[in-house]
């Protein structure tokens, strides 16, 4: 009797979740050892990062403003991944939300009722019309998104520096490179954190509504899988493509608007703090699941969170970023094996 | 973050109340309102915890090393006491989540090494009990001081020399965000070097960092490819004294002595030094002393030129530290008008010295640097 290994195309759900516990539990294994061996020690360490975490409201209020933008992020990302598109530009979608949801608060007067829908509308319509570019290359020309979506980010984080820092400088000169204050916020309903948190859930709640249960979800999904089969089956494969970029970016944008009138307050530089770029693994994590980006989101947002008081503790940002790869990695590891089982071979086969 | 936001509601009432009781109590003399600047109460030295902020690298050699040698001599000035540091803070939401971590872990004094804003004053707001410094700050609260050095001085000697070693008379600044610092780093050291070479300019290019070196080299290449033989910027680290050594042109430094890093271009550094400022006011925050200060450590106490480089000839030096004496001994200025800006405007009027305030937030390009101004 002997025994070989079979892969399958799909890891079994069950099997897929056992493996992603195992995973995070090994790489926090791995980084407790690593800690223990440069001198620290792990347990305390953990113990701390918990309940500084989870054992205060002051913690867990931390932790849902920083959950919040990686849900938009990794939402922004998912959904386009849904159709085969990398949407490597949320980063730039997030701080052009930004800069319109600014633009819109500190000029246009009115009251705040109207002033936030019109700030949000104006975040998603801006973050929308940054992927417009790279959509309509992909779609009429067959640009790669990869690369148009990612250089714009730069584009983007200059703009946002130039005006923070030149035309839109707060006048008060009491605060550097950042605009002023915006006169309207985004209202909070538990502490700090605010009404940006509950809209995102509910965006993720519907998009999972819009995948699962409606034609066009199902289009897109196969659109996504096997473009050449939705099209032979009469399916609107490039209008799908187009529409969903657009949504893509819009959501990116929607959560620079959130960042900017309900977190930050002011327009700066690095006001995306890598969002963009995270939400990239939020949504791989989660394999491009709008209700599983809840998930990794928050996920993400603990070990993001737990990073920064371990550096309060003496352990440098390069140590902390390296644990939060070890992490990644080992999630990968982990996805992987998944889709393998042992097979036990009858005699003489 | 909540603060901010809490000033159109909760903050108005305060504020309504603080004026009312501003009014009201000078005629009764009978409540002390409670913003009055009163010091925070004394720490034992073995309960005491001291944290810093810092916006790069504490192996940066430049900026961040100078304060980390601050939280060096406080160790050593009060044997037994916490600290704890915090390297390369982003200036984003994630700098609120780090200082309000060094509140939930006991820190009794915070200082920031930079200007973290709002990031800051919302964890300040909430922690009326720690004692909070911010570098370059400019914002005034019951717990928070600012502090910072007059740079201009030395960077006004530095510009001297440079004026006098540059052959083409185009000076290149590399600069980190458009701030004051820069603002009145590029005048200073123009209107230094103007005073042997009146044609000199200084042309500037903005990397929107204080600590990159990759970007720091690329700007100060194209700085010299675009004529500047003389290098001056606000750099954390050494990048472009590397370029200007590899090109044969020269550099002015900040915060640290790097010659060897380029011992031909090297000219000077505008030395920075923490360390008597942060023991003082961590002994005042022990002792129970503490109320915030908002000074700025003028040259000779905190910021100052280094010993001039190996290339840089006697009688330029001599006349560099000429001008450094007579500040230094007489009081004398050379921020004094008339000064236009960039634009031509007279923004200083003829005769009329500009104050220290006016220095520090000096944000206008003079009349010869270009790059700074919109």
């Amino acid at each position: 009797m002997s025994y070989r290994l079979q892969r399958l195309p799909v890891a079994k759900p069950s099997v897929a979740f056992a493996a992603r516990i195992a995973s995070v539990v090994l790489a926090l294994l791995t980084a407790g050892l690593v800690l223990k061996l440069v001198g620290m020690e792990p347990l305390a360490l953990a113990g701390r990062v918990l309940k500084s975490t989870f054992g205060s409201s002051f913690g867990l209020e931390d932790l849902a403003l920083l959950f919040t933008p990686l849900l938009y992020c990794g939402l922004a990302v998912a959904v386009a991944l849904r159709i085969g598109a990398w949407n490597i530009g949320a980063e730039g979608q997030f701080n052009l939300g930004a800069f319109a949801a600014t633009g819109i608060a500190l000029f246009v007067p009115g009251p705040d009722w109207a002033l936030l829908p019109a700030m949000a509308v104006a975040g998603a319509l801006a973050g929308a019309a940054w992927i417009l570019m790279p959509t309509l290359a992909r779609a009429y020309a067959g640009v790669s998104e990869l690369i148009t979506t990612l250089l714009l980010n730069f584009v983007a984080l200059l703009l946002v520096y130039w005006v923070s820092t030149g035309p839109w400088l707060d006048p008060s000169g009491h605060a550097l490179a950042t605009t002023a204050r915006l006169p309207v916020a985004v209202p909070e309903f538990w502490g700090i954190v605010h009404w940006g948190l509950p809209v995102a859930l509910i965006l993720a709640v519907g998009l999972a509504a819009v995948f699962a249960f409606t034609r066009w979800g199902y289009e897109v999904r196969i659109g996504g899988s096997n473009p050449g089969a939705a099209r032979y089956a009469g399916m609107p494969v490039r209008r799908h493509l187009i529409a969903v970029m657009l949504l893509s970016g819009a959501i990116a944008g929607l959560g620079g608007m959130m960042e900017v009138a309900g977190t930050v307050g002011r327009l700066q530089g690095g006001i995306s703090n890598n969002y963009g770029y995270l939400g990239i693994m939020v949504a791989v994590l989660a394999r491009a699941a709008p209700l599983g980006t809840i998930a990794t989101a928050f996920l993400m947002a603990t070990i993001l969170n737990g990073g920064i008081i371990l550096q309060t503790q003496g352990l440098t940002t390069h140590t902390v970023l390296a644990l939060t790869g070890l992490i990644l990695l080992y999630a990968a590891i982990g996805d992987e094996a998944a889709k393998y089982r042992i097979v036990k071979l009858a005699k003489g086969a | 973050m909540i603060s901010i936001k809490s000033l159109s509601r909760r903050g108005f009432l305060n504020m309504g109340a603080a004026a009312g009781a501003g009014l009201l109590l000078p005629k009764t003399g009978l409540v002390r309102p409670a913003f009055a600047e009163a010091p925070l109460a004394p720490v034992d030295v073995k309960d005491a915890m001291i944290a810093f902020g810092h916006t790069g690298p504490v192996s940066d050699e430049g900026w961040t090393w100078a304060h980390d040698q601050g939280m060096k001599a406080v160790e050593a000035a009060f044997p037994g006491i916490r600290t704890s540091f915090v390297e390369s803070v982003p200036y984003s939401a994630d700098a609120t989540r780090i200082f309000r971590q060094f509140v939930a872990d006991g820190a009794n004094m915070v200082f920031a090494t930079s200007n973290y804003g709002d990031f800051l004053y919302d964890v300040a707001r909430r922690a009326p009990e720690v004692a909070f410094y911010e570098c370059d700050g400019r914002t005034h609260m019951d717990n928070l001081g600012t502090y910072y050095v007059q740079h201009w001085y030395p960077s006004y000697v530095a510009g001297i020399a440079a004026g006098a070693m540059s052959k083409t008379g185009k000076l290149g600044y590399v600069a980190s965000f458009p701030v004051p610092s820069v603002y009145s780093g590029t005048n200073a050291f123009l209107m230094g070097a103007r005073t042997v070479n009146p044609a000199a300019t200084v042309q500037c290019i903005v990397i929107n960092s204080w600590f990159d070196p990759q970007a720091a080299t690329q700007a100060g290449t194209a700085l010299l490819d675009n004529g500047c033989d003389v290098l001056f910027g606000i750099m954390d680290e050494a990048g472009y004294l590397q370029v200007a050594e590899a090109r044969g042109a020269k550099a002015v430094m900040w915060n640290t002595d790097l010659r060897r890093y380029g011992p031909k271009a090297y000219i000077t550094s505008i030395m920075v030094d923490f360390k008597p400022f942060y023991v003082e006011q961590v002994r005042r925050r022990l002792a129970g002393e503490w109320t915030p200060t908002y000074g700025l450590l003028p040259m000779g106490q905190g910021v100052d030129r280094d010993a001039w480089g190996e290339t840089v000839p006697p009688e330029v030096a001599a006349k560099a530290d000429a001008a450094r004496t007579k500040m230094m001994q007489e009081g004398w200025s050379p921020f004094v008008g008339e000064i236009k800006d960039s634009k031509g405007t007279i923004k200083v009027a003829a005769g009329q010295k500009m104050t220290e305030e006016e220095l520090y937030h000096w944000d206008w390009s003079i009349e010869g640097v270009s790059g700074l101004d919109a």
